[in-house]
């Protein structure tokens, strides 16, 4: 009952000109990113953080969480219309939502994936509402032990299900991880692998790292083939007929309930939900043989759960301070810029903005659901920029992003170091999000790490000994083991290497 | 694509053995507890084994590697990445000396045409609007520290 008055309060905050107007802008910037192949949510979300520094600190981050959930059904329209998904999780789309496409059901596909990715947000929502203070009251009993365990877990999950070989995801992260220990050590505050560079007093900032990765490299790979070639589809029918309803419904639900349950889990990433909710609904359908065809369900099934899991990652960062993926991290590092820390004390030392953000999302899906059917035609349009403007338009940003974090020109090379290795690694179909996820998690993984360890005088059996730690880190052990058994979907693994 | 694999794996071997003699200035273990090197050492060391280990796996033929795939990519499809490459290091070499606006305006006037664009009334408008159009709108009206140059512009 507490909740649901907190929740009221924040749909009351997040429904003010100013909060609506950021949601609003957010939606917008993010369904554009989502749109423009060659940046996707994390890279995207992390440009335009600029946008917020004058923003307080709760308009600021209703306006990142719309990006991010902006940029996710923005990827749908790419997939749709020309075979290209806008980010890695609108990968299966493609598969029926282009065969709608050429069949002239391109309007309907992109109909029926802004009504299931509405329908799958709001579920996804209402469950944070509900679980979120309960989880939040769970992490206060989490000691330095469990918190090693949950980052450790996180990390297996994205490492097992990126790529084609666990040893190089493993390899990945590990990078990530030593990138990490750059800086001040976390725990005693000595300066390491600082190399007498000043600007490496504070470390290597993630977000350069991610527009290297995410962006520039991206954009490198587009610079040495470019290639679109925009469908002519029709887009005047949007809303699908009765049958193809009867058809979608169950996938809607079937597709929320999916990536609701996987948005819980840090780490996993929103390329596992849409595809499991492929599969099963390839599994349950009575017409199997009609999936990459063209099927309704394939798009429905994928799209909703790709917006179920983007609002139930917020679950992990707000009650326990973990980011599941690259772009949650983003919008981790957009709250600790506020003066902020993620986390179960959140929700009662800052309730007010906890509650708004959360209601946000209610108001952002309603937000995009008006916004997208209306303007298909209009994201259709956008696609026929050449990809040259484009291009350069989002270098300017990501050198714009890039400096104005720390006003430091050292982070504008940062990016293009990691710009390099980012294309390096597309060549050699090498898997970013562990690279990203190590260096995130880092420097937390290793606090509580040494923490475990100082309190048990130097005995590992402290992860042992406590239930909560031993069953992450069976978990952890487990997803590794069965990644190198190649129990993943091939599906998964082979489209998660970005 | 294989000895492109190798070559990787060979490369990330070195660096976590560096990461491993590196950490060995910091001390391993404090009065409190794991130190500074602690793990930078258990990481390194894990690395190099990892790394090893998928060179074996790779020389031994690593089914999961598409042996056709082209790593390196066609002399003609070079100079559009170069140009991006060299375009962002030339943006960080001037900002700070003639400021956001000179640089970007030259980045983007620059990088559009060797990009493949010929649209001569596209090309400068969308270099001022990049340029001294972006700079107003993160600058006065986001309040956004943006580097002025030693020309003030």
């Amino acid at each position: 009952m507490e909740g649901l008055t907190f929740l009221l309060n924040g749909m009351i905050a997040a429904s003010t000109g100013q909060n609506l107007l950021f949601a609003v802008a957010g939606c917008f910037l993010g369904t554009l990113i989502g749109v423009l192949p060659g940046v996707g949510p994390a890279a995207g979300t992390a440009i335009l953080i600029p946008l917020t520094f004058k923003l307080d600190a709760t308009a600021g981050i209703i306006m990142l969480c719309a990006i991010y959930y902006g940029a996710m059904y923005g990827g749908t329209i790419t997939s749709v219309l020309i075979n290209v998904p806008g980010e890695a999780a609108s990968v299966v789309t493609c598969l029926d939502g282009y065969e709608m496409a050429k069949q002239g059901r391109g309007g309907t596909a992109l109909g029926i994936a802004a009504i299931g990715s509405f329908i799958g947000g709001s579920i996804a929502t209402l469950a944070l509402v509900v679980v979120a203070p309960y989880l939040a009251q769970l992490g206060l009993r989490f000691g330095p032990p469990e918190f090693f365990g949950l980052m450790l877990l996180g990390l297996c999950l994205v490492t097992a299900l990126a790529g084609r070989s666990i040893v190089a995801g493993l390899l990945m992260a590990i990078v990530g991880l030593l990138l990490s220990l750059v800086g001040q050590d976390p725990t005693r505050g000595a300066p390491r692998f600082t190399f007498d560079i000043v600007a490496l007093y504070d470390g290597v900032d993630f977000i350069p790292v991610v527009m290297g990765l995410f962006g520039v490299g991206e954009l490198l790979s587009t610079a040495e083939k470019p290639y679109r070639d925009v469908l002519k589809t029709n887009l005047t029918r949007l809303f699908p007929t009765a049958a193809e309803w009867k058809r979608s419904i169950g996938a809607i639900f079937r597709g929320s309930g999916i990536g609701l349950f996987m948005g819980l889990i840090p780490g996993v990433g929103a390329i596992v939900p849409t595809f499991m909710a492929y599969i099963l609904e390839k599994k349950l359908s009575r017409h199997p043989e009609q999936f990459g065809k063209g099927a309704i369900e394939g798009v429905a099934a994928p799209e909703t759960a790709n917006n179920a899991y983007a609002n139930a990652s917020m679950i992990p960062l707000l009650t326990l301070g973990i980011p599941s993926s690259p772009t949650i991290a983003i919008i981790m590092g957009a709250f600790i810029m506020k003066g902020l820390a993620p986390g179960p004390f959140l929700f009662s030392e800052k309730p007010d903005l906890v509650w708004a953000v959360i209601a946000s999302f209610f108001v952002g899906n309603v937000i995009l659901l008006v916004m997208n059917l209306p303007f298909v035609g209009l994201w259709a349009r956008i696609l026929h920029i050449p990809w040259q403007y484009i291009c350069v338009g989002t270098l300017l940003f990501c050198i714009l992003g890039a400096y104005s974090l720390r006003q430091s020109v050292f982070d504008i090379w940062v990016m293009l170091a990691f710009g390099i290795i980012g294309f390096t690694m597309r060549k050699l179909d090498l898997p970013t999000a562990p690279l990203i996820l190590g260096l995130i998690l880092g420097k937390e993984l290793e606090k509580n790490l040494r923490t475990s360890l100082e309190m048990s005088g130097g005995d590992f059996s402290i992860f042992f000994t406590r239930w909560l730690s031993l069953a992450l880190l069976i978990m952890s052990a487990m997803i590794i083991i069965g990644s190198a058994l190649s129990l993943a979907p091939k599906e998964v693994r082979e489209s998660t290497a970005d | 694509m294989r000895r492109a694999w190798i070559i990787a794996s060979a490369l990330l071997a070195a660096l976590f053995g560096y990461t491993v003699w590196e950490s060995r200035k910091y001390a391993y273990l404090d009065a409190l507890g794991p130190g500074p090197g602690f793990f930078g050492i258990w990481l390194g060391g894990v690395g190099v084994l990892l790394a090893l280990f998928l060179i074996a796996e790779v020389v031994r033929g690593g089914a999961f590697l598409d042996g056709d795939a082209r790593v390196l990519p066609a002399l003609a499809d070079v100079p559009r990445p170069l140009a991006i490459l060299v375009g962002i290091a030339l943006v960080a070499a001037s900002v700070e000396y003639v400021g956001f606006r000179l640089a970007t305006l030259v980045f983007i006037a620059v990088l559009l045409p060797l990009l493949g664009v010929r649209n001569w009334i596209a090309i400068p408008v969308l270099a001022v609007a990049g340029s001294w159009g972006v700079f107003h709108v993160f600058y006065h009206w986001l309040k956004v520290p943006l580097p002025l140059g030693e020309l003030g512009i």
